[in-house]
């Protein structure tokens, strides 16, 4: 069961500052827009890949991490081959591909706490700025990152309940009872924050 | 320490979860008993600020939880009744460091009062385990020592040993009676409470029993099996 995006390890990407891995996905992000072809693209995919499987996830685990992803991004590669062209949904599909594998790599080789900390420093030129409060957003990135493998773990409970009652087991069904269950952990977690401290008020 | 609850009442709506209380407390040991939706929790949330009067005042050593949020807070700690959701961060010992570094204490100074509450509490060997991989005891101390360790007067704690086996639950009472701290327990767990200095009972939103663990239980088993 998957419990948490970091992946234990001393690989180069695990030794790598958060910056740089920040910097790298950045200009990764920019570049897959600067050309539509599609061999290009999916040797980015095939390089992407390559990498993410250096970080040391198991199989099964980088299915359960990027299945759902990579069938969103299925769904609007196959709407844009169908509106556009063939040529263009797959350009679609290797760009976002490459991107949401680096992102998988990043949040694998690195630790939420030195997330927060290098987001929170990134932000601090902003806060000056008075624009936004840079621990806060390090805060909420690091709450993302923490507690979205708590969803994976509440789905999997309710698919037990659901299978100990002799209930067959379907994933639209279970949607209304896990967005409840989570908007109420959610508000769990906010109260456990403001009775931390760890929000300035 | 000082609790005052100066003629406060709490409405969700047009649910009164507490009638006017008028309390003053400064035991170092109080329990908090009562049925399910009886107020108890309410009561323990108004007292770091968690929940605020519709009516009334708190205080607590002078501060009042509806003005003075942030120094409450502070002085204030506060142990919900699932842990595993008051832990942030995936390591013990980064998440028992958070508290500290929001709060803009020094990094070595961090470090320094992280081990120390880790020593305390003599989890030392879980510092670098992952919170979701904690037995329920430990999780329990852990969510402890993350509080502990930003220094707040007055402990909180929202049935701290509910669905603990017996070895844990006995880990946590020992822990709890170690502590220095001020601590107001909200607890089912009658045995829990039999040796603190003063006991809450609360029915439908109201106090209706406070004095000593002994008389307080009583009038409890009076209102819960009658």
């Amino acid at each position: 069961m998957l419990k948490s995006l970091h992946v234990e390890g001393t690989t180069l990407l695990h030794r790598l500052s958060v910056r740089t891995k920040l910097a790298v996905l950045f200009a990764a992000s920019l570049a897959v827009f600067l050309t539509v072809d599609p061999f290009v693209l999916g040797g980015a995919v095939l390089l992407s890949a390559l990498v993410f499987a250096t970080v040391g996830v198991s199989f099964s685990q980088a299915v359960s991490r990027l299945a759902w992803p990579l069938v969103s991004i299925g769904l609007v590669a196959g709407a844009t081959a169908f509106f556009e062209t063939p040529v263009h949904g797959l350009v679609v599909l290797f760009r976002f591909a490459t991107l949401i594998l680096l992102a998988a790599t990043v949040t694998a080789s690195t630790e939420v706490g030195d997330f927060m900390e290098e987001i929170t420093r990134l932000m601090m030129p902003f806060e000056r700025l008075g624009l936004v409060n840079a621990a806060d957003i390090g805060l909420a990135l690091g709450l993302v990152l923490r507690f979205v493998p708590e969803i994976a773990t509440r789905y999997e409970s309710l698919r037990e309940a659901h299978a100990a009652r002799g209930l067959p087991v379907r994933p639209l069904k279970m949607l209304a009872p896990l967005i409840i269950l989570t908007l109420k952990d959610a508000d769990m977690i906010a109260m456990a924050i403001d009775a931390r401290g760890l929000r300035r008020h | 320490m000082e609790i005052r609850f100066a003629d406060c009442s709490i409405h969700y709506g047009e649910t009164v979860a507490l009638h006017p209380l008028d309390l003053v407390l400064t035991e170092r040991r109080i329990g908090v008993i009562g049925l399910n939706g009886s107020g108890k929790t309410t009561f323990a949330r108004a007292i770091n600020g968690l929940v605020k009067p519709s009516r009334g005042h708190v205080t607590v050593n002078g501060l009042d939880t509806s003005e003075d949020g942030p120094a409450v807070l502070g002085t204030v700690g506060f142990i919900f009744q699932n842990p595993q959701n008051q832990l942030i961060l995936p390591i013990v010992a980064d998440d028992i460091a958070l508290g500290l570094k929001s709060r803009g204490v020094a990094k070595a100074e961090v470090a320094a009062r992280v081990e120390g509450i880790l020593m305390r509490f003599g989890i030392e060997h879980l510092a670098r385990r992952r919170v979701h991989a904690l037995s329920g005891g430990e999780t329990q101390l852990v969510a402890m020592a993350s509080v502990l360790v930003t220094e707040p007067d007055i402990l909180i704690l929202d049935e701290p040993t509910n669905q603990l086996d017996l070895k844990n639950r006995k880990r946590v009472i020992d822990t709890l009676a170690g502590l220095d701290e001020a601590a107001i327990v909200v607890s089912h767990d009658l045995s829990l409470i039999e040796s603190f200095e003063r006991v809450l009972l609360f029915h439908e939103g109201r106090l209706i029993a406070d004095g000593m663990p002994g008389d307080v239980v009583k009038a409890y088993e009076a209102v819960a099996l009658c």
